[in-house]
């Protein structure tokens, strides 16, 4: 039809015929859409994607050629980095400190702070909105701003590079964000849940333990997973705060850039071991993900 | 089964000066397998009563029992009820047959292999066995709805407590619930409290009603004695839809001079007014006519406008005589044809004229009714008697 120019032609474009035509046939445009929209979220994962794969490169390269410009794109993948990472003590030291530490203090926060956001949601507390900015509150100063007073608390309570006293940083750091994220999440699963409970004869405890935590297992598992992260990949405070026997697996990495040079190589390898248990855990909890992270607002009344 | 008793009940929340009051002071006495449908508009307090039977809320004051125990100090889970709730309430985490069964696990001894049973003939009762592995997330509202109320009776409990179970469900779907709700209740005969704002519920389901304004009983009777024989201004103006139409005017002489028209009373109107001078008369709209002749008693209005609905219309008029141009409803026949800003007379028939003190809202004068009608305002529903025995 007359799609080659419709300008053209004024007295043809006053027929419906042709205004159609005008714009882009339906399929063609959606098609166009479709290909535009791809395209975007391809190159997104690229950038997201490319400095993994510089990483997982780097580790498979013998030394010497990890840091090599212009970088050899094809070459030999070798393991040794990663054997001679398994054969040093200290590494498997750190990162067997840093699964339990992190492990135990994830458990932790989520008893102390599951709970502590369900009585902030269902009870009347007085001047709740405070306490709970006195929780957030925890957050608001800068990590390097209370290290410091976190040093000497922990040599007072000789707490200093022991494992506890990580655990009790770790639940410090991560204790707000449990309690704000689960308030929202009980917030958002009605009342009346736990009084049919009730009336079908549970009793409280029993309510929150049977209908209600069950609910709320995809939010539970995000904070879950989101403490661990934090927690996990927390370098400052166990930089100040160990110094042989309690030392993180991060710190451990972060000794691979050494004053005069860095094993870059060893590094990436090391970056590597350190992100596995993040992807296991993820893979674990994956089906609950999607609704734990929009906060409550997938449950309807 | 059991009676329930509510013994000068009064519930405040908040406290000191700002306490306020849901429940003022009601006592009410609810016998062995009757349904009774407690009812008022949003914040009347009708939840809150129900809530405090079920123990979910603490009364402030009074006692509260359910057959022949002062359940004050008992939780709900010790009170032997059952709940069905507005929003449901259904676990989501669980499937049908674990909703259904979990009151069961909870509060009875009985055996897996007994509450297996039990469910699932409550299940086929209710026509929801095909559901029982299915999560609610997985059901339609109307789905739903019937697992609530079939985990409810699957305790076969002393009391239900419906909580405006049939509000979130489509119109259809709610007419046949509510014969639903109706034949079960008459069939188990279980005392049942059934809260509710809806006219329709309120006049077909219940045995009696119980109509609360501002925390405050109004007054308790079967639904036809709460239409034809109002306690007071607030019960006449509740029940019946569209609302009985209020005039607020002086009586001097035997006559009741209203802002739009004047009413010549009856003799037994005047002596049930007495000396009062301040009186409110109330009609219904299906008791006016609408006729081009005058009448005795009747004045001349003008049609504001007209709302077919089908068998009747729903006409509004306006007093021509009034200072004011507020109007009220007649139910006129769907077929009289009635045009907007026609002028006609409107009149209501002695028999039919409520009055009330326009101070104290209490009702001095009665409509009347045939022999016939009279002796039926008392009787409970004929279905639910059958079910009380």
């Amino acid at each position: 039809m007359a799609s080659q120019n419709p300008s053209q032609s004024p007295s043809q474009s006053q027929s419906p015929v042709d205004t159609g035509s005008q714009r882009l046939d339906k399929d063609t445009r959606e098609t166009l859409v479709s290909v535009a929209r791809h395209g975007l979220l391809l190159g997104w994962s690229f950038v997201v994607l490319f400095p993994l794969y510089w990483l997982a490169s780097m580790s498979l390269k013998p030394p010497g050629q990890a840091n090599a410009l212009p970088p050899d794109w094809l070459f030999l993948p070798t393991v040794y980095n990663y054997i001679r990472l398994a054969q040093d003590g200290a590494f498997l030291a750190a990162f067997a400190n840093s699964v339990v530490m992190v492990s135990a203090s994830v458990v932790l926060v989520l008893l102390i702070g599951v709970p502590a956001a369900y009585v902030l949601s269902r009870y009347d507390i007085p001047m709740e909105r405070d306490v709970l900015v006195w929780i957030l509150s925890s957050r608001m100063l800068p990590p390097i701003a209370v290290v410091i007073p976190f040093f000497v608390i922990f040599r007072e309570l000789n707490l200093f590079d022991s494992r506890i006293g990580m655990v009790f940083m770790y639940v410090s750091i991560n204790l707000s964000l449990v309690v704000w994220v689960m308030k929202a999440f009980f917030d958002g699963i009605p009342e009346t849940l736990e009084e049919a409970a009730r009336v079908d004869g549970a009793t409280r405890f029993q309510g929150f333990r049977k209908v209600v935590l069950p609910a709320a297992k995809p939010g539970i598992f995000s904070v879950a997973i989101i403490s661990f992260i934090f927690a996990w990949i927390e370098l400052l405070f166990g930089l100040v705060l160990t110094n042989f026997k309690a030392v993180p697996v991060t710190l451990f990495v972060y000794s691979f850039i050494g004053s005069r040079s860095i094993e870059w190589g060893m590094l990436a390898a090391a970056s590597m071991a350190m992100i596995l248990p993040v992807v296991i855990f993820l893979i674990a909890v994956n089906k609950y993900l999607a609704a734990g992270l929009s906060f409550g607002v997938v449950i309807k009344e | 089964m059991a009676s329930i008793t509510l013994d000068d009940v009064t519930k405040e929340f908040g406290e000191g000066g700002d306490a306020v009051v849901a429940v003022d002071d009601v006592s009410l006495d609810i016998e062995d397998g009757e349904f009774v449908v407690f009812v008022g508009p949003s914040g009347s307090g009708k939840s809150t009563l129900m809530r405090m039977v079920a123990g979910l809320e603490t009364q402030t004051d009074g006692d509260v029992s359910i057959g022949d125990t002062v359940v004050n100090q008992l939780g709900p889970r010790a009170r032997d009820i059952a709940m069905v709730f507005q929003n449901y309430a259904l676990y989501p985490n669980m499937t049908v047959e674990e909703n259904m069964s979990f009151g069961l696990k909870m509060s009875t001894d009985l055996s897996a292999d007994e509450i297996e049973r039990t469910v699932t003939e409550t299940a086929e009762m209710m026509g929801i066995e095909s559901l029982l592995d299915n999560t609610p997330g997985e059901l339609s509202g109307g789905q739903q709805q019937r697992v609530a109320l079939g985990r409810a009776i699957v305790r076969d409990p002393n009391v239900f407590l419906m909580d405006e179970p049939l509000s979130n469900l489509d119109a259809k779907l709610r007419t046949t619930m509510r014969t639903e709700i109706n034949r079960l209740q008459s069939d188990l005969g279980v005392t049942t409290l059934y809260v509710t704002h809806d006219q329709t519920e309120a006049m077909t389901m219940g045995d009696r009603l119980v109509v609360l304004n501002y925390g405050e009983l109004q007054q308790v009777g079967t639904p036809l004695e709460c239409f034809y024989r109002p306690a007071n201004r607030f019960v006449a103006g509740f029940i019946g839809s569209p609302s009985m139409n209020f005039f607020e005017g002086e009586v001097t002489d035997g006559t009741l001079v209203a802002d739009g028209f004047e009413y010549d009373l009856s003799e037994r109107m005047q002596a049930n007014v007495g000396d009062r001078t301040a009186v409110t008369l109330g009609a219904r709209p299906e008791d006016y006519t609408l006729s081009d002749e005058p009448t005795d008693n009747g004045f001349e209005v003008v049609v504001d406008v007209v709302e077919p609905m089908g068998s009747v219309s729903y006409v509004y008029v306006r007093s021509v005589a009034a200072s004011h141009d507020e109007t009220f409803v007649v139910e006129v026949d769907g077929q009289q044809p009635i045009s907007e800003g026609e002028r006609l007379h409107a009149h209501v028939a002695a028999t039919d004229v409520h009055l009330f003190d326009t101070q104290s809202g209490e009702t001095i004068h009665q409509r009347e009714l045939t022999d016939d009608a009279e002796n039926a305002l008392s009787k409970p529903l004929e279905n639910a008697s059958a079910g009380a025995d």
